[in-house]
């Protein structure tokens, strides 16, 4: 219980390994899912997720969508950040504070918002490795 | 001569004719009394509808076939026409028939009014619009269809990009030599300069792409990975409102991703804090100008220049293509690098530039 944890959820391969690299370069642990069943299966059984990446289109439908409101509602907490290769979605569909990133992706891009949102909204424990960044601080919400 | 003629005729004659005019129309027409009682019908209707013409003179409109025209709001309808209360336009029914699929009608009706105040007449027309509809509705379909597979490809491109983009930053983390690391960073920019196209294409009407936002949006994506500080290093985009085709746009993108790719590498070797790069790009009618300005060490100044690299040969090609010309300059200080195109170069080589690349 170290770092903060962020859920990947990519039904393509290739794309899913490489977020999770991002995601851990960007000082966070990773678990990742290739579905929105697989993703909150894990949110069910892991009380330390507090950021979901996920693509939105997953096996042809928008499941990514019904997954950020899935955990809107079970889990209101946990940052949320779709990905498409499409634009944003409307306002009414996307769920609320949560972020929207183009595909494809840059490193950069995925590091500097994960690190807004964290710095807007700590995971509520102390991080080990936090280099100035100080997403340590107890949560208030 | 005509009026004459007319003069001459009887009133069974002018019946008559009145008759024929009706039986003869290519639309299906119907000629009825106040109390809806057939007149006449044409042969259209009665092939259209599958009615037997010896059966109608006499019938109510009730009766017609085997009952299928008795329609109450049709026939309250007819009333308020013949009554003068109502005019019938564009009224739509579906017409049931017993063993086959309702037909979509579109009927209008009106009261004739020719002279004789104690008989009325209607004139019922009849257009069957089911065939129309139903390919309507096939073309929205179409288009709702082709619009999905639209989507379904931008996601896919997408996609395929990220793929490519990823797997090229997963090798440059793998890789020991700083060199191959370089080569590889600068691949997985070239791969995100693509897709920044795309993505405005896809967004933009075709053969039409603005360059500002485009140029913008290119800028941001180069500055996003390859800026670490952007407080010492400025990238700056300065474009008129040109634009150009999705053709001649991806190759000034692909230009300009080499031009900064080549400044932020070559203009700040030592220290990059006051550093600028500005990309410009001004048109007038077939003349137009881009240019990418940095205030580094420039060329003299820099490290001896290595043979040329990729990123020169991309250049040279991409410029050959649209007919325009490479002009290096000394920007006092740093280096400009403009990509000039005027109309008459265009006109001098355009078979020479193509065959060239």
């Amino acid at each position: 219980m170290e770092k903060a944890v962020v859920l990947v959820v990519e039904d393509e391969a290739l794309i899913r390994i490489s977020a999770v690299h991002m995601v851990e370069d960007a000082g966070f642990m990773a678990v990742d899912a290739c579905d929105a069943d697989e993703a909150i299966a894990i949110l069910e059984r892991r009380k330390d997720i507090w950021a979901v990446f996920s693509d939105i289109i997953m096996g042809s439908t928008k499941a990514g969508l019904k997954l950020a409101k899935v955990v809107r509602n079970r889990w209101p907490p946990i940052h949320l950040i779709l990905t498409s290769g499409l634009n944003a979605p409307d306002k009414s569909e996307f769920p609320a504070n949560g972020r929207f990133i183009a595909k494809p992706y840059t490193a950069e891009h995925v590091v500097t918002v994960l690190h807004e949102l964290f710095a807007s909204k700590p995971a509520p424990y102390r991080l080990k490795s936090d280099p100035g960044r100080n997403y340590g601080r107890v949560a208030r919400w | 001569m005509a009026p004459q003629q007319k003069q001459n005729m009887s009133p069974d004659i002018e019946l008559n004719l009145a008759l024929a005019v009706v039986a003869s129309s290519a639309a299906p027409l119907l000629l009825l009394d106040g109390d809806l009682t057939l007149v006449a019908v044409s042969d259209s209707f009665c092939r259209a509808f599958e009615i037997d013409p010896g059966s109608v003179p006499g019938r109510s409109l009730r009766e017609l076939g085997s009952g299928e025209w008795n329609i109450p709001q049709l026939h309250s309808m007819m009333k308020a026409t013949a009554s003068g209360f109502a005019k019938i336009e564009g009224y739509e029914i579906d017409l049931r028939r017993d063993g086959k699929e309702p037909r979509r009608l579109v009927l209008n009706a009106q009261k004739l009014s020719y002279g004789n105040e104690g008989s009325v007449r209607l004139l019922l027309s009849i257009a069957d619009v089911t065939e129309a509809r139903i390919a309507e509705k096939l073309k929205d379909e179409m288009l709702k269809e082709k619009a999905i597979l639209l989507q379904e490809l931008q996601h896919r491109v997408a996609n395929s990009l990220q793929i490519i983009a990823s797997v090229l930053m997963q090798s440059a983390r793998n890789v020991q030599s700083e060199e191959t690391r370089t080569h590889l960073v600068d691949a997985h920019q070239r791969v995100m300069s693509v897709a920044a196209l795309q993505k405005h294409l896809a967004t933009s009407k075709p053969g039409d792409v603005e360059l500002r936002p485009y140029f913008t949006a290119l800028c941001d994506s180069i500055g996003a990975s390859m800026i670490r500080d952007h407080n010492q290093l400025s990238l700056d985009v300065t474009v008129d409102d040109s634009v150009t085709s999705a053709d001649v746009s991806v190759s000034l993108g692909l230009i300009v991703t080499e031009l900064v790719i080549n400044a932020l590498k070559h203009a700040f070797p030592a220290d990059r804090s006051g550093g600028r790069i500005k990309v410009g790009y001004q048109s007038k009618g077939a003349d137009w100008k881009l240019s990418v300005t940095d205030n580094g060490v420039g060329m003299s100044a820099g490290a001896p220049a290595a043979k040329p690299g990729l990123g020169t040969g991309i250049i040279e090609a991409l410029t050959r293509q649209l007919g325009a010309l490479v002009e290096v300059g000394d920007a006092k200080p740093g280096t400009a690098v403009s990509i000039v195109h005027t109309g008459i170069a265009q006109i001098a080589n355009p078979v020479r530039s193509r065959a060239a690349v």
